[in-house]
């Protein structure tokens, strides 16, 4: 019997569709291509959720309050480096409310950054947890530290770590990633992507290019400051409430902490306020509240809620490593790229993942000879960790600005180049319908213009490109769909919404299948007992979810159908066919959706599936693996005043894909956030440490600036939907690809306004002034 | 934060009374913007705060109009920016409206009053970390001086090198304002210049004002016949920021010259700054756009600029420019 079926479906860009055989496991359905006529899924629809949120009913991890519940603070080191020579937490129990405090650091252990874990506190209220860390005793040998990347890396610079520094991993971080790698003082090296002969390509080169592109340490910001709320149940059970984008991340590190069996650790995540690659697992990168928050409700024997504060949130969540890249680029006398090598090194403190992403490698692909190289540089600094496209905008920073200024030097339009050297067929599409609707040319020609006239106020475009793997997952969400005699239609799935508006996109699907309205269907998302499920990293969760919610819906419908052919006396279910309206016929004869269930035997009709292996990646594979690449350009418009170094971007035309797009809403809404965190990286955002203390001078939302309403572009998105048929509903990712240009093609458009570079980012005002002044 | 008593007397005197024998424990709160952050940073840690909203009488009158006076302008210490920036300032006095309506958010300016603007505390992110002790907070040395910089002073500074952060200060300035101070010996009448005290004076506080002296009022004299005045600002985030640099500029127009201008700098200095030699250079002048190219770099002259703030001298330089086209008539180049 043949493992699989071969379906010949519809695939490429919407319009532009070819015959594609496709080998599909046996038991799956024909999977949604480009032929097929969908009624709700690629409707625009407004979250199923969103009314919730809005009236303030939504509940947050912030908002949990149990009988009970005490609430626990954490004391972080004041020192960037040092090691503890006492700890004494007992004075804190004689605070007022005080149930019970622990020691987070040993006795001769080392903190390795400001604001790491000393000892944590319950109380009956946050005030009085908070102002009993002053009374714990720790007494503390301050040791010299390095917060400066290029101090690190000097010969006798103080060293962050002793022995081994093992990788830490998340489901935020890109699959391809990562790998051994040795330490030689505070640099590790990390392995690195090579093709051809980067040396032999320079050789041949008849233009080079060759700079410094540095990027600064980015935090995450979620609105939704990290949470956790832990309940013991009995004494090898426990409830958690977290803001995660990973419940069963959480889960585990849960059971793993207090040995005790994942199925007994119960957690839920009704609604989250942000999550960008910070919030795997019950602990912050940089913080171990998962820990603290359930040893401290064992000791107490009480629920436990632990918010972090603002500070805290920016010094011990984690981070978007730093970046120095030397970028070396060849080319002939036509501007045919000859050679691409980038040397970076990057900071996430004091963890690793400091890499660059696959932009140099992977995207202008006709260069024959590339190499990127990166290492990780320590630092006394929190640390980084996956966010959103880890590497990704820095290396899409370096690479894009590096290929605009070797384009000045060739004399070649930069779009013509770019289009010169991407394979992908997908990319080269937007790269030409971005150039028409922005008015590539014309707007190249008046920013010129009004710089030759030496106007007050410049203008300049740019444009930068992203690539991204379709990381959707095999087996990782087990979503359960069922039908009951009343007709009742429930999905349950384990995930959590992020946002990205799963919860939504998990009714539509089944309502779909079944071909019922989407307010019929019930979704119960959000909490581990509801099924396994995928963590909200890489791009994957509408991927990895949604064609499990189909396979399901189908597998409910292929009962009923049954059922319909004993009630309408055929053979088979497959002489059934279905109405618009969910109604079952065969013949003349018909049974509405609403009569079919009454004679469902038994309560309900129920079904569990899950989602094999991608089973293609047409057009384009992804250099990191048998799985598609995805596609995405950004166009930039800016404006910079000579006299004051401000830069404002009037306008993105953002030009994206994520396979079948299955709610145009949700989609779109995704691409506006990536663009609103590529506006901040781009312009404003930036953690300062302060090189005399070690901490960090802008903890808050006030000088650690995220953009708002009048920093944000007019951003005109455009839609390229493929049909990849990777899965069974052609979902693919967007989250992180929305982010990665963004920054890249403004730094672009700022070189185009004023002729110069401003290799480092974030561009303020006074690096465009200074960069103005030094060509006077 | 340290809890406190909230105190609401019901006049100004009971509340300059219950304040002036012991300003760290008991202090007064009007709109409450910046001393609600002092208290969240642990920087100030009164018993009382004395509730200026709470007072009636004439003094609550006087402290919360805005209202024409004699030509020029009478403004209540609790009057809100939000009021000013709505207000009916007319050509002369619109530096002041601009000013208004471009700090902070709404919201903010829905609550914060021009008295708690001009006395609020320095944004320094090294005077607001908690875990920092700076000159300012009674350390030995200015941790931005050879430290983090680039939003610190390049006129005025040392020891210490805050920028003031009051922007309706700066437009107060370029207006000479007086204030109406009210204290034990009475009421005083001081020109807004005098309000602020360099660090070198005083590096513990920004102002001049007694303990228990209380800003009643503030005085804007009437325009002159061809007064017009402007706010220009850059800041690096469009959306509630603070600015990089600010100017205030008010200029007297007679016949085709300038008469007299007054240029306030803000977010330069420990205080409001006077570019006099630039005002100087201007009187007699006919404006032109060559006119304030030329000038505008006497705006920042004596500028000492620390390691990351050099981009103040022609951020400066360029708001001076705009300002001068504005209030000038003369279109800014685009």
């Amino acid at each position: 019997m043949p493992e699989t079926t071969t379906y010949t479906l519809r695939l490429g860009l919407e319009g532009e569709l070819h015959d594609v055989k496709v080998e599909v496991p046996k038991g799956e359905p024909k999977p949604w291509d480009g032929a097929v006529k969908l009624k709700i899924v690629g409707r625009a629809t407004p979250r199923i959720d969103g009314p919730r949120k809005v009236n303030g009913e939504a509940t947050f991890t912030h908002d949990v309050r149990l009988p009970d519940m005490l609430h626990a603070a954490i004391l972080r080191s004041p020192h960037p480096a040092a090691t503890i020579e006492h700890i004494d937490v007992t004075p804190a129990l004689k605070r007022p409310g005080v149930k019970a405090a622990i020691a987070l650091a040993k006795v001769g252990g080392r903190v390795r950054f400001a604001g790491a874990d000393v000892a944590a506190v319950a109380a009956s209220t946050r005030a009085e947890a908070r102002d009993a860390l002053a009374a714990i005793e720790v007494r503390y040998k301050v040791e010299p530290f390095v917060v400066d990347l290029h101090e690190a890396m000097q010969p006798g610079a103080p060293q962050v770590h002793e022995g081994e520094v093992k990788e830490r991993r998340t489901e935020g971080d890109e699959p391809s990633e990562g790998g051994d790698a040795r330490r030689q003082g505070n640099v590790r090296m990390n392995p690195s992507l090579s093709k051809g002969n980067t040396g032999k390509g320079l050789r041949m080169a008849k233009v080079t290019h060759e700079a410094t592109y540095a990027t600064q340490v980015h935090t995450h910001s979620a609105l939704e400051t990290h949470s956790v709320v832990i309940r013991w149940d009995g004494p090898k059970s426990m409830t958690a409430w977290c803001s995660t984008q990973g419940i069963f991340s959480v889960r585990d590190e849960l059971a793993n902490i207090f040995d005790l069996k994942p199925a007994d650790v119960r957690v839920i995540c009704e609604h989250m306020g942000g999550g960008f690659g910070a919030k795997f697992g019950a602990s912050a990168p940089g913080s171990r509240m998962g820990w603290a928050a359930g040893e401290l409700a064992r000791q107490t024997k009480r629920p436990v809620s632990l918010l972090l504060d603002r500070h805290e949130e920016h010094v011990c969540t984690g981070n978007r490593p730093s970046s120095s890249q030397r970028v070396t680029l060849g080319a002939d006398a036509s501007g045919k790229l000859t050679a691409i090598h980038v040397v970076a090194h990057g900071s996430a403190g004091v963890a690793t993942g400091a890499g660059v992403g696959n932009n140099a490698f992977g995207i202008y692909t006709r260069c024959p000879h590339i190499k990127v190289e990166s290492h990780d540089v320590f630092t006394n600094a929190g640390p980084g960790t996956a966010f959103r496209a880890p590497g990704h905008p820095q290396g899409a920073f370096a690479l894009e600005l590096a290929l605009d200024e070797l384009a000045a030097k060739v004399g070649v339009d930069p779009l013509a180049l770019r289009l010169d050297h991407v394979e992908h067929p997908i990319r080269r599409r937007q790269l030409e319908i971005g150039r028409d609707r922005f008015r590539w040319a014309e707007r190249r020609r008046e920013a010129d213009a009004r710089r030759a006239r030496g106007a007050r106020v410049l203008h300049g475009v740019g444009v930068a490109s992203s690539i991204w793997g379709d990381y959707g997952r095999k087996g990782a969400a087990v979503v359960t769909v069922s039908v009951d005699r009343a007709g009742a239609i429930e999905v349950r799935n384990g995930v959590q919404d992020i946002g990205g508006g799963i919860t939504t996109v998990l009714g539509m699907v089944v309502a779909e299948v079944l071909g019922r309205p989407l307010a019929e269907v019930r979704v119960l998302v959000g909490e581990s007992t509801l099924g396994a499920s995928v963590g909200s990293g890489g791009s994957q969760t509408t991927s990895s979810v949604a064609p499990a919610a189909r396979n399901a819906a189908e597998a409910v419908k292929g009962q009923l159908a049954e059922l319909a052919a004993r009630l309408l006396d055929r053979k088979s279910a497959g002489e059934i066919t279905w109405g618009e309206d969910g109604s079952a016929r065969a013949g003349s004869k018909s049974l509405s959706f609403a009569e079919l269930c009454k004679k469902i035997d038994g309560e309900a009709i129920v079904a569990t599936a899950t989602r094999p292996e991608t089973y293609s990646s047409y057009p384009m594979r992804h250099p990191g693996g048998p799985f598609y690449q995805i596609a995405g350009v950004q166009f930039a418009a800016v404006t910079v005043d000579t006299w004051t170094g401000v830069v404002k971007v009037p306008e993105i035309v953002a030009v994206h894909e994520c396979g079948r797009v299955h709610n145009p809403l949700t989609t779109r809404s995704q691409i506006n956030g990536g663009i609103m965190l590529g506006v901040g990286y781009a312009l404003m955002e930036e953690r300062i440490l302060d090189r005399g203390s070690g901490r960090m001078l802008n903890p808050n939302l006030e000088s650690y600036k995220i953009a708002g309403a009048r920093d944000l572009p007019a951003v005109d998105i455009i839609l390229t939907e493929v049909h990849t048929g990777a899965n069974s509903t052609g979902a693919i990712g967007i989250g992180e690809p929305a982010t990665i240009p963004t920054a890249a093609a403004i730094a672009c458009a700022i070189h185009h306004a004023i002729k110069r570079p401003i290799r480092t980012l974030p561009i303020t005002p006074d690096a465009v002034l200074a960069a103005l002044q030094g060509g006077a | 934060m340290k809890p406190f008593t909230l105190i609401r007397p019901s006049t100004l005197t009971a509340a300059r009374d219950r304040v002036g024998g012991a300003p760290d424990k008991r202090v007064l709160r009007a709109g409450g913007i910046d001393l609600i952050d002092l208290l969240k940073e642990g920087i100030a840690g009164p018993d009382e705060l004395v509730d200026l909203k709470a007072i009636k009488g004439a003094d609550a009158e006087a402290m919360r109009a805005l209202a024409a006076e004699g030509g020029g302008w009478s403004i209540g210490a609790l009057v809100t920016l939000a009021q000013i920036a709505e207000s009916g300032l007319g050509d002369a006095h619109a530096v002041l409206r601009e000013a208004a309506g471009s700090a902070a958010t709404p919201g903010i300016r829905a609550a914060a009053t021009i008295g708690g603007n001009l006395l609020q505390r320095p944004r320094c992110w090294y005077f607001r970390h908690q875990g920092l002790v700076c000159l300012k907070k009674g350390g030995d040395a200015c941790l931005a001086d050879g430290g983090e910089n680039r939003s610190h002073a390049i006129l005025g500074g040392g020891p210490c090198f805050i920028v003031h952060p009051s922007t309706l200060a700066v437009a107060l300035v370029a207006l000479a304002a007086e204030l109406e101070i009210v204290g034990d010996a009475g009421t005083r009448t001081s020109p807004i210049d005098k309000l602020f005290a360099l660090p070198r004076v005083s590096p513990m506080s920004e102002h001049t004002l007694a303990a228990g002296e209380v800003i009643r009022r503030i005085r804007l004299p009437a325009g002159a016949a061809g007064q017009r005045s402007v706010y220009e600002v850059a800041k690096a985030r469009q959306s509630f920021d603070w600015p990089l640099a600010e100017v205030a500029a008010s200029v007297v127009l007679e016949g085709g010259t300038i008469k007299s201008a007054r240029i306030g700098l803000g977010h330069v200095a420990p205080v409001p700054w006077r570019a006099v030699q630039l005002e100087e250079a201007l009187a007699g002048q006919t404006p032109s756009a060559e006119l304030f190219a030329r000038v505008a770099p006497l705006a920042t002259a004596g500028a000492r600029a620390l390691g990351q703030n050099a981009y103040k001298i022609p951020l400066t330089q360029g708001l001076v420019r705009s300002a001068l086209h504005r209030a000038c008539g003369i279109a800014v180049p685009d």
